[in-house]
């Protein structure tokens, strides 16, 4: 028998999973299928529908004119519920050994203190990039990788790596994933309260459509950062691995970010110019999808190749 | 000894050498993206009307000239005011001093412009060209009653150069937020000012 003792409550351990040691009772409940998994799943992206939906018909009807403290609340709250439906919707897939809350809260408040201290700073007042990034569709693309992309896929990997990823409580590969879920929310909250700000808040209906698609997005691309880093802390991977994940993070969020932005195709007729503010979102909204699948997929063969090791 | 054996608190070489590695792959991408900001920013389509030629950036809207303007453009990307570049060419009595030339154009900008203030002006040399400079503030005014904005405040920096019987002014014209981040690139356009 082993002298290792249970991570849950200290009894003597009998079998290993990921990093850390369970006793029999607690390694059956830890491997045991949880198909309310999925429906705490779809229950929550059902929430967030009908958020969205009454933010939408709210909007519809009462056309609020927000300034000042209600503007800034507004916004906030907008915010933050996609960005709290999304944590517990990537923290409930940790199903082998849940994150410690406070660790999982930590790194969304480093996300969140990265994108407004640096991130926002460095896009909008160094770089500029609204001044220049939409002069051409080449120049667009390149500019939402190269410079948006990376800066924020940087500072999402920055904020698992310098905090919580030498800690004991990153012990399995699936952890990467749900950290940097967490950093990538926190930093979308950011850019969604400064959208809100920004806008004046006109349009609510619309912009909470947007923000539910930019934080799933930011919180998907940072999920590949996440793997990356996952499997870099527990497999020996070649010194390219983490740059790689990296640089796919940031050519996802460039190309998330470069079909958002034909959200402002515009037409002009007989009658003025005229917008389409669905096309680009819909375009968008495939990729978060998309990225979010696989992202789902990778957490669920990290966990089957954690239980095979057990 | 193999990573999956590390203490949890412990990070190996390899480790290290993969977060150089991040981040000297992030700053190639950002150098990589400055390079392309700058190579958007400069590009240029040549104009040339009255004997004077100057580069403009591409992409910006050119509006008809008025009075003694002989090029007005605009960047359509600019927050608040649109960031302007102008070049008038004024007639003046061919011995008329540089002084003369500032104070009628002092003068008529007082008169166009709401809430015109000069706040410094002086002798200059403008890449090799003797000239006048003049910085200033002033109000953007819309005269569209229901146009529901608040009005911006817009800077502005004329260079006034004499040429015979002409004063060529070429003019800045900025967002308040916005002029000292766009100056370099107006005095890239200033470079390319021939007459």
């Amino acid at each position: 028998m082993s002298d290792q003792v249970c991570c849950i409550r200290g009894d003597p351990a009998s079998s290993m999973i990921g990093k850390r040691w369970f006793c029999g009772k607690h390694s059956q409940s830890a491997t045991r299928e949880r198909p309310h998994t999925w429906r705490i799943s779809i229950l929550l992206v059902v929430g967030l529908v009908v958020f969205v939906g009454i933010v939408y018909m709210l909007d519809l009807v009462l056309h609020p004119a927000l300034t000042g403290a209600g503007l800034i609340l507004a916004g906030v709250l907008l915010a933050l519920v996609p960005a709290f439906i999304w944590l517990v919707f990537f923290y409930i897939q940790d199903r082998l050994e849940p994150e410690p809350k406070g660790y999982i809260l930590g790194v969304f408040l480093l996300g969140a203190l990265l994108a407004s201290a640096v991130g926002i700073p460095l896009v909008d007042n160094i770089f500029h990039v609204s001044k220049w990034i939409y002069a051409d569709t080449a120049t667009t693309i390149l500019g939402s990788i190269l410079v948006v992309g990376f800066i924020q896929e940087f500072l999402k990997y920055a904020a698992v790596r310098y905090s919580v990823y030498p800690s004991a409580e990153f012990d399995e590969a699936t952890d990467g994933v749900i950290y940097a879920t967490a950093a990538g929310l926190g930093y979308a909250t950011v850019l969604n309260i400064q959208f809100v700000i920004a806008n004046g808040g006109v349009a609510l209906g619309s912009s909470v459509i947007r923000m539910v698609v930019v934080a799933l997005a930011q919180a998907s691309f940072a999920g590949i950062t996440g793997y990356f880093l996952g499997r870099a802390r527990f497999e020996k991977k070649p010194w390219w691995w983490m740059p790689f994940g990296l640089s796919l993070a940031a050519v996802g969020n460039g190309l998330f970010n470069w079909l958002r932005g034909l959200i402002v195709q515009r037409g002009v007729s007989l009658t003025g110019a005229s917008t389409n503010p669905w096309m680009g979102l819909v375009f968008a909204s495939v990729v978060a999808l998309f990225t979010l699948g696989l992202i789902l997929w990778l957490i669920r063969r990290n966990i089957r190749t954690a239980l095979a090791e057990k | 000894m193999n990573a999956s054996s590390l203490p949890s608190k412990t990070i190996s070489t390899g480790y290290r050498f993969a977060d150089w590695a991040v981040i000297a792959v992030t700053v190639v991408a950002l150098l990589a993206g400055w390079l392309t900001k700058n190579s958007v920013e400069n590009r240029s389509i040549p104009f040339e009307g009255s004997g004077i030629s100057a580069q403009t950036p591409q992409g910006w809207l050119m509006t008809n000239a008025q009075g003694n303007e002989i090029l007005h453009v605009t960047d359509p990307l600019s927050s608040g005011f649109g960031t302007t570049y102008s070049i008038e060419n004024i007639p003046v009595a061919s011995d008329a001093t540089v002084g003369q030339a500032v104070s009628l154009l002092t003068l008529q900008r007082g008169q166009a412009l709401t809430a015109y203030r000069v706040l410094e002006q002086k002798q200059v040399t403008v890449f090799g060209q003797a000239a006048y400079e003049i910085g200033y503030v002033f109000v953007e005014s819309n005269p569209n009653l229901t146009y529901n904005q608040i009005p911006n405040i817009v800077r502005g920096l004329d260079y006034i150069f004499l040429n015979g019987d002409h004063a060529i002014v070429a003019t800045y014209w900025a967002d308040e937020n916005a002029f000292e981040s766009d100056l370099g690139r107006f005095q890239g356009f200033l470079s390319t000012l021939k007459f």
